[in-house]
């Protein structure tokens, strides 16, 4: 089997990044996410790839926080589309793990199928490769595999998997795989190594049914009860990796501008405001139930798998403590009777 | 701390029960040591689940903005900084006094639940040990400065000087300096507003960050718009912040607001002081920025 | 059998002319666009919508109140907003944005041999109006025709011409009309519409009905037309939420498990009760 050896790492990283934009977890301040291997400052920015993983998600590499679109020219009764800015340059995502592998499934769901495709979701997935970290060590806040995610198999174009002092095992899962290992074949070794053991989820919970049961649940007086605490704040909806809710504006200045797209909250009030004044959901309560009935029910419904991924850093983010976890167990529990 | 969390229920509980209060807003305990997350009991029985210990960090003052168009009265449990934030409600009119019933505790210092979830999650570089909250190492009014019924002993401010030092090496620097500090931590910014949501002072009905009828600050997550967001955040503070320090410690990518926001209010004090935002209510007190006199002065703030 | 824009950047707008625009409330105007060179940009099937836009405000989306063959595409825009207010203040000549067609459009087939009930309140003939002249231009394949429709007051009334000239006109088919309150010189019917509909009490059988309106009224529609003995398979309606992509990505028009701008706005009844009230 090809072996990565740790001491070849960080060669790797270089020569990928010669013909492509290589994310890499890195640390940032006191916080972390996926940031450009080659843009990183060496001193201030540590490669993250043994720890759990990282509190900021990659879905900003493929669905940036602020995308340009589109430029265009206004003047007195004339308009234009000036030009369309998709981004196909080649990006390499490099050690993201199963629940945000999952995640960007999602989003290809999403953007990419269901009568149309994002143009400029396409344009930048089409030339992007993932390279995953198989995952061993469940953290305390980690529920992946009770959402239908398999830690140790994620779905990438190439699986590492840690071996420890030895190297990762590099195995292409994709023609897109084969083809990278290819180009950095001469960084990698064969041996032949053993994946390391699966230790058991500290934290176990029960899905199975909750999508079937929230259904029925619309006017459960739960959601009162858990939304009480919630601040509204949209912390879990940008630091989930597969949150996808999105606002396109306007920038223009004299004749010229150009329309952009960038996160938004289902969280926040104006999410659902319309022009004429009405919000049908106007408090904490209908939103908060819209977001976990998002994650829990409606995509289960619409794509067949939850779009919650259980990588827990909703409940790492949130000021409040509310847990997703907490809400699926709620749910099982709940009693729906009329 | 216990004694106190036990008093605490002893008093949501005879209110609730004579119906003094329709909601109390306390805390509850999670699984884990750390975890003290707020709760709002509306019933004797939910009251049983609250706790008031080392753990309860969060502003509860921000929640009466949920109750603002209501009726409900409102029992709630503030610490020295927390009042603060009622006081600021009360002046800026969202709140009224007679609905409150305030249970004010004296506070020794809270540790944050946060730093013990970030460091158990294994997301993080580095993972601070302690898990005393940052805004408690500077704390000027850990006594509450209005209440009903106080609890503890009188504690002793602890103004170790730790954010002071930063503000003055700050001050310090040139201009061109100031600017590369901030834009660097600017950078960060994901503009998920939750330092807006989690603060008392932030109680606009509708933002100015909401508005489109002109749109003030663009979504976009640039250099630009972060910028105007924070420093048009940090002035609509001034002379209003209680330095309640929640906007810091919810933000995810650990963006160090309360220094602007602790340079503003010394600002504040030194122009148009002496000055400290939410300190003492009185009928008809102002904010310092909302009063007008003429012989203000005319230096600017930064 | 209705068209999906099939172009390749779903998000990005094709650039139109507006070649007329006609007053037909104190708040609503109707604006016809057309492509510079002629034609229009793409076929829209009653009841499909469109996102128009004026390039430097923002997007919006609205019901194309019909679409005459290659001449233009017609939308009746309520004056409400940020983008509506910059779209009333512009002239002949203007060019805009506009991007679609989108959503599911009416059941015009299912409905074919089937007595028809249109319903509509205020702004909300708009998006009727499309299938009501399908069915008048193929007007051998639908039953009897019958429109209620109501309005704040007679100034309110939009496309006034052929609500009171050209429909009543036509052969099996009775147009009532009904304002809120009573004014001096109006001699029509007074009340609201969801009684209005019990007035004149049309028989359930073969027939169906379609309605749209403020929500409140669509909410008491819908009760008159259970009470008068309509199945939930009879009563077909057109709804809307907050709309910015249009083409179900962006998350915020959904109703349950189903986005308005995709799989809606047409629904009937019994898909209704399926989803959350949230509307």
């Amino acid at each position: 089997m090809k072996i990565l050896s740790k001491d070849k790492l960080e060669s790797v990283l270089d020569k990928l990044a010669e013909s492509a934009q290589v994310f890499v977890p890195l640390s940032r301040a006191n916080s972390s996410g996926f940031y450009s291997w080659e843009n990183r400052n060496p001193e201030k920015e540590q490669l993250m790839l043994d720890t759990l993983n990282v509190y900021m998600s990659p879905k900003n590499i493929g669905f940036p926080q602020t995308e340009k679109m589109y430029s265009i020219i206004q003047s007195g009764a004339e308009a234009q589309i000036k030009e369309t800015f998709e981004d196909s340059n080649p990006r390499i995502i490099f050690g993201i793990r199963a629940c945000d592998a999952r995640a960007i499934r999602c989003l290809d769901d999403v953007f990419l199928t269901r009568g149309y495709t994002d143009s400029f979701y396409q344009a930048r997935r089409e030339n992007m490769v993932i390279i995953a970290n198989a995952c061993y060590s469940p953290g305390p806040n980690c529920f992946c595999a009770a959402m239908g995610v398999n830690p140790t198999e994620p779905e990438a174009d190439i699986i590492i998997r840690d071996t420890g002092d030895s190297g990762y095992i590099w195995e292409a899962q994709t023609a897109k795989g084969e083809e990278l290992t290819a180009g950095i074949s001469s960084l990698l070794e064969e041996k032949e190594l053993k994946a390391p053991e699966m230790k058991p989820f500290p934290t176990q919970v029960d899905y199975s049914g909750v999508a079937e049961k929230l259904k029925g649940m619309f006017e459960h007086p739960l959601w009162e009860e858990m939304a009480q605490t919630c601040q509204n704040c949209g912390i879990c909806t940008y630091v989930c990796p597969s949150c996808h809710c999105f606002d396109i504006q306007v920038k223009s200045w004299g004749d010229e501008g150009y329309r952009y797209r960038c996160w938004d909250s289902c969280m926040y009030t104006e999410y659902t405001a319309e022009a004429g004044g009405g919000n049908p959901r106007p408090t904490t309560k209908e939103r908060f139930r819209n977001r976990f009935l998002h994650k829990l029910e409606f995509f289960t419904e619409r794509y067949g798998y939850p779009l919650c991924t259980g990588c827990g850093r909703c409940i790492a983010a949130c000021p409040t403590g509310i847990n997703i976890v907490k809400i699926i167990d709620q749910v099982k529990e709940a009693s729906v009777d009329d | 701390m216990k004694e106190i969390s036990n008093k605490v229920k002893e008093i949501a509980n005879r209110l609730l029960a004579e119906g003094q209060v329709d909601v109390f807003l306390a805390w509850e305990k999670g699984d884990q040591d750390y975890l003290t997350r707020p709760l709002a009991a509306r019933s004797v029985e939910e009251a049983e689940r609250i706790v008031c210990d080392e753990y309860s960090i969060h502003n509860l003052s921000n929640y009466l903005l949920k109750f603002r168009d209501g009726q409900e009265k409102i029992g709630l449990v503030v610490k020295g900084c927390d009042s603060r934030g009622i006081i600021r409600l009360l002046e800026d009119k969202q709140f009224t006094r007679d609905r409150l019933y305030i249970v004010g505790v004296c506070c020794p210092g809270m540790n944050d639940p946060l730093k013990a979830i970030k460091r158990n999650s294994g997301l993080l570089p580095w993972a601070d040990p302690e898990d005393k909250a940052d805004k408690c190492s500077s704390c000027a009014y850990p006594n509450p400065v209005i209440y009903d019924e106080l609890l503890g002993s009188e504690q002793q401010p602890n103004v170790s000087g730790e954010r002071q030092a930063k503000i003055e090496e700050i001050e310090n620097l040139s201009p061109d300096q100031r600017y590369e500090y901030f834009r660097c931590e600017f950078e960060r910014c994901i503009r998920c507003y939750a330092c807006r949501q989690a603060c008392v002072a932030c109680n606009c009905r509708v933002c100015i960050f909401d508005e489109m009828r002109p749109q003030w600050v663009g979504r976009e997550n640039n250099e630009t718009d972060n910028m105007m967001y924070h420093l048009v955040r940090a002035y609509h503070m001034a002379g209003r912040c209680v330095e309640c320090g929640e906007c810091q410690r919810v933000c995810p990518v650990d963006i160090p607001l309360m220094l602007i926001n602790s340079k503003l209010a010394k600002d504040a004090n030194e122009f148009f002081g002496p000055y400290e935002a939410g300190i003492k209510y009185q009928e008809d007190s102002k904010p310092a920025l909302s009063v007008y006199s003429l012989d203000d002065p005319d230096e600017g703030f930064m | 059998m209705t068209d999906k824009c099939s172009c390749e950047q779903p998000l990005v707008p094709t650039i139109v002319e507006v070649v007329d625009i006609k007053d037909e409330t104190p708040d609503v105007k109707s604006f016809y666009c057309r492509l510079s060179e002629g034609g229009v940009p793409f076929n829209v099937a009653p009841g499909q919508c469109a996102m128009v836009s004026c390039l430097p405000v923002g997007e919006g989306m609205f019901s194309c109140t019909w679409q005459e063959e290659q001449e233009y595409l017609q939308f009746a825009i309520k004056k409400v907003g940020l983008l509506t207010d910059e779209l009333h203040a512009i002239e002949v000549g203007q060019k805009l944005g506009v991007r679609g067609p989108y959503g599911n459009g009416f059941p015009v087939e299912e409905c074919q041999g089937k007595d028809m009930l249109f319903i509509a309140g205020g702004i909300g003939l708009a998006p009727l109006r499309s299938f009501i002249k399908y069915c008048f231009k193929h007007r051998e394949d639908y039953g009897k025709i019958t429109i209620v429709y109501g309005s704040r007051s007679y100034a309110d009334l939009c496309f006034k011409e052929e609500l009171f000239d050209e429909w009543p006109a036509i052969k099996d088919t009775q147009v009532y009309v009904t304002i809120d309150n009573p004014e001096e010189g109006w001699a029509g019917h007074v009340g609201f519409v969801p009684a209005y509909v019990e007035e004149i009490n049309p028989n359930p059988q073969g027939l169906m009905a379609v309605t749209c309106g403020p929500p409140i009224m669509i909410k008491f529609v819908l009760q008159s037309l259970e009470k008068m003995g309509y199945t939930d398979q009879q009563v077909i309606t057109t709804l809307e939420m907050r709309m910015k992509c249009g083409i179900g990505k962006c998350g915020r028009c959904n109703i349950g498990s189903e986005y308005i701008c995709l799989d809606g706005p047409v629904f009937n009844l019994a898909q209704l009760r399926q989803l959350p009230q949230e509307w």
